[in-house]
């Protein structure tokens, strides 16, 4: 009990500690400069930004890294017993992530890849980005260093329908993080080599920009440039544009590090339902110069109703097109017109055939 | 005075054929309707029950048709004849089978078409199977081939017009077979039809021409029997 107190008040002081550094960072302070080319950053990165000066592993790309949460709280915050006379020669200790992320952490080592690897197995500190920033795709490319993707597809594939469509169109996390709740997050995606039959790949930040005329990536679907985007919109984008097509995938709201088999995600009707809850809400997420990704808020409702509207999407069960559905109907009831018309005068006519009913 | 006659109308094979593809196209339609609303049907266990219920009955269902195919077309050779209406079908046959479904069969009269093992179907069904069995069939089991491979045949579905379309002509053609279905099966229940296809033997009433009174022709309404002018014609092209 003590030494969880004493991890808690420690816990809590250094969360104190990092709110200081963010405080005097934010007024441009000298010590941890939120990626401030002239801050205390730059002069780690002076050494650790160039290829030349350091080794392969110690490289940090200084563009990426200041996109990162991390570049905010400053290089010391987690190396603070770098010697005075570094380098030295001697290896510095490991940043240890648990003392800004206890509750992650705690989280993480209840769950099946605690026994398997540590955070930077899957984060590499330098370079992460909030869970809202990266694709699906993006987050399954980390999952696929370790989990090999036909080995995981030939494992799927054992209960698993169409399980190679299945991974490729949901982040591993959907199913395997217990979440309360989710939302759709649409990507922009065009075939590659711009060829019709060509995979969909996500659209980069240029090709993008390039095909907005230069314009605010957005505005190819918020047409509008409200930055809010209505199923109206959504539609016309599926309409009117004949290379770029969106994709959904469905994402936990709050990302969970707490990595599990979850028996609930078996059943097929949790997304298989038209209307069910976790997809009503969703965003689009626009591919920023950056690299990372900036969610645009889109109409509450059936989005997959408006998705539907996109020629190369369908999700059985939830994607249904009412008019075909009354269609269909019109050619069952057809269909009964002659045995329910002709069975109704056949029985007023019974007399006629009076024994002679098989003898034709 | 007439006598009764068993002609084996119905080999084994296709009866078995039949059944097959019978119960095949009922799972199929109730698994479907399951797999299309799943909220609001709950027919089998889960929607992974009946989305596997689908996959094994379409193939179970896919394998028969072929079968179907090669025996009556490699072994029978009699796909052409027994399925394609022929000139005096499409003539006179078809009009003739209508007026007797739509008419004389109220009235009492028989059935102008009499099964032979080499002519099993009257005009009207030839014309129905012909689409049901060259068309509807075909392009519900390619479909359905189709949307159970969708990564691997991903490059076929996008060249068919991409999975949307797929879908959607997948989901009419069952439309289309279920209505087929419900005529079929009631229009088995107007002639001697279930019978033969349970134990493959028909009983036909063989007529004595010469006792047989001659019946007072009906505008309209010819029953074959009683215009043997026309079965010697049919007997002619028969030989040529």
């Amino acid at each position: 009990m003590k030494s969880t107190d004493q991890r808690k008040v420690s816990f809590l002081v250094k969360l104190a500690f990092c709110a200081c550094l963010w405080v005097t960072a934010q007024a441009n302070a000298w010590g941890f400069s939120y990626g401030d080319q002239t801050g205390k950053n730059q002069a780690c990165l002076a050494c650790h930004g160039e290829t030349s000066e350091v080794p392969k592993a110690s490289f940090i790309d200084p563009q990426r890294f200041t996109q990162t949460a991390h570049a905010g709280i400053g290089c010391e915050a987690c190396h603070a017993k770098v010697a005075a006379n570094h380098p030295d020669g001697t290896r510095l200790p490991r940043a240890e992530c648990r003392e800004c992320h206890y509750e992650i952490n705690e989280e993480y080592a209840k769950g099946l890849h605690a026994s398997k690897t540590a955070c930077n197995g899957c984060h590499n500190p330098h370079l992460v980005l909030g869970s809202q920033e990266v694709s699906g795709e993006d987050i399954n490319q980390i999952c696929s260093n370790c989990h090999n993707g036909l080995e995981m597809t030939a494992k799927h594939g054992e209960w698993l329908p169409q399980s190679e469509l299945h991974l490729r169109m949901l982040p591993c996390i959907t199913c395997h993080t217990d979440a309360r709740d989710y939302y759709i997050s649409m990507y922009i995606v065009r075939s590659k080599g711009d060829s019709r039959f060509g995979k969909k790949e996500l659209a980069g930040y240029a090709e993008l920009k390039r095909l907005a005329g230069g314009r605010e990536i957005v505005s190819l679907i918020d047409t509008n440039r409200d930055n809010y985007v209505s199923l109206e919109e959504l539609r016309i984008f599926n309409r009117t544009q004949s290379s770029l097509r969106l994709h959904g995938m469905m994402t936990p709201t709050t990302v969970s590090h707490k990595f599990e088999i979850l028996d609930s995600r078996r059943n097929c009707s949790f997304c298989h339902t038209s209307g069910s809850g976790p997809m009503q809400t969703s965003f689009i997420a626009v591919p920023g110069s950056d690299g990372s990704f900036l969610r645009v808020p889109v109409e509450k409702g059936a989005v997959l109703d408006a998705l539907y509207a996109a020629p190369d999407f369908y999700m059985m069960g939830s994607t249904k097109n009412g008019r075909l559905n009354q269609i269909g109907l019109a050619i069952i009831c057809g269909g009964l017109i002659m045995p329910v018309g002709h069975g109704f005068v056949r029985f007023l006519t019974r007399k006629n055939r009076k024994g002679k009913e098989h003898q034709s | 005075m007439s006598e009764k006659k068993r002609i084996y109308l119905q080999p084994w094979p296709v009866r078995i054929w039949h059944w097959i593809n019978a119960s095949g196209i009922i799972i199929l339609i109730v698994s479907g309707a399951q797999i299309r609303f799943p909220e609001s049907l709950s027919i089998f266990h889960s929607y992974k029950s009946a989305i596997e219920v689908h996959n094994i009955a379409g193939i179970t269902v896919s394998i028969s048709f072929s079968f179907w195919f090669f025996y009556y077309k490699m072994v029978k050779n009699t796909l052409d004849k027994l399925y394609i209406p022929d000139e005096e079908d499409l003539k006179h046959g078809l009009v003739r089978q209508l007026l007797y479904y739509c008419f004389w069969y109220f009235l009492g009269k028989p059935s102008p078409y009499h099964a032979t093992p080499d002519h099993k179907f009257n005009p009207m069904q030839k014309s129905a199977y012909l689409a049901v069995m060259f068309v509807l069939m075909p392009l519900v089991g390619l479909t359905g081939i189709l949307l159970l491979n969708v990564t691997p045949l991903r490059v076929l579905i996008l060249m068919w017009g991409g999975i949307k379309f797929i879908v959607a002509l997948h989901y009419l053609l069952a439309c289309s077979l279920l209505a087929f279905l419900c005529t079929h099966v009631y229009l088995a229940t107007l002639g001697n039809y279930i019978k033969p296809m349970l134990i493959g033997w028909e009983e036909v009433e063989e007529h004595e021409e010469q006792e047989q009174p001659a019946e007072v022709a009906i505008p309209g309404y010819r029953p074959v029997r009683h215009y043997p002018e026309y079965e010697q014609m049919l007997l002619e092209q028969r030989h040529n």
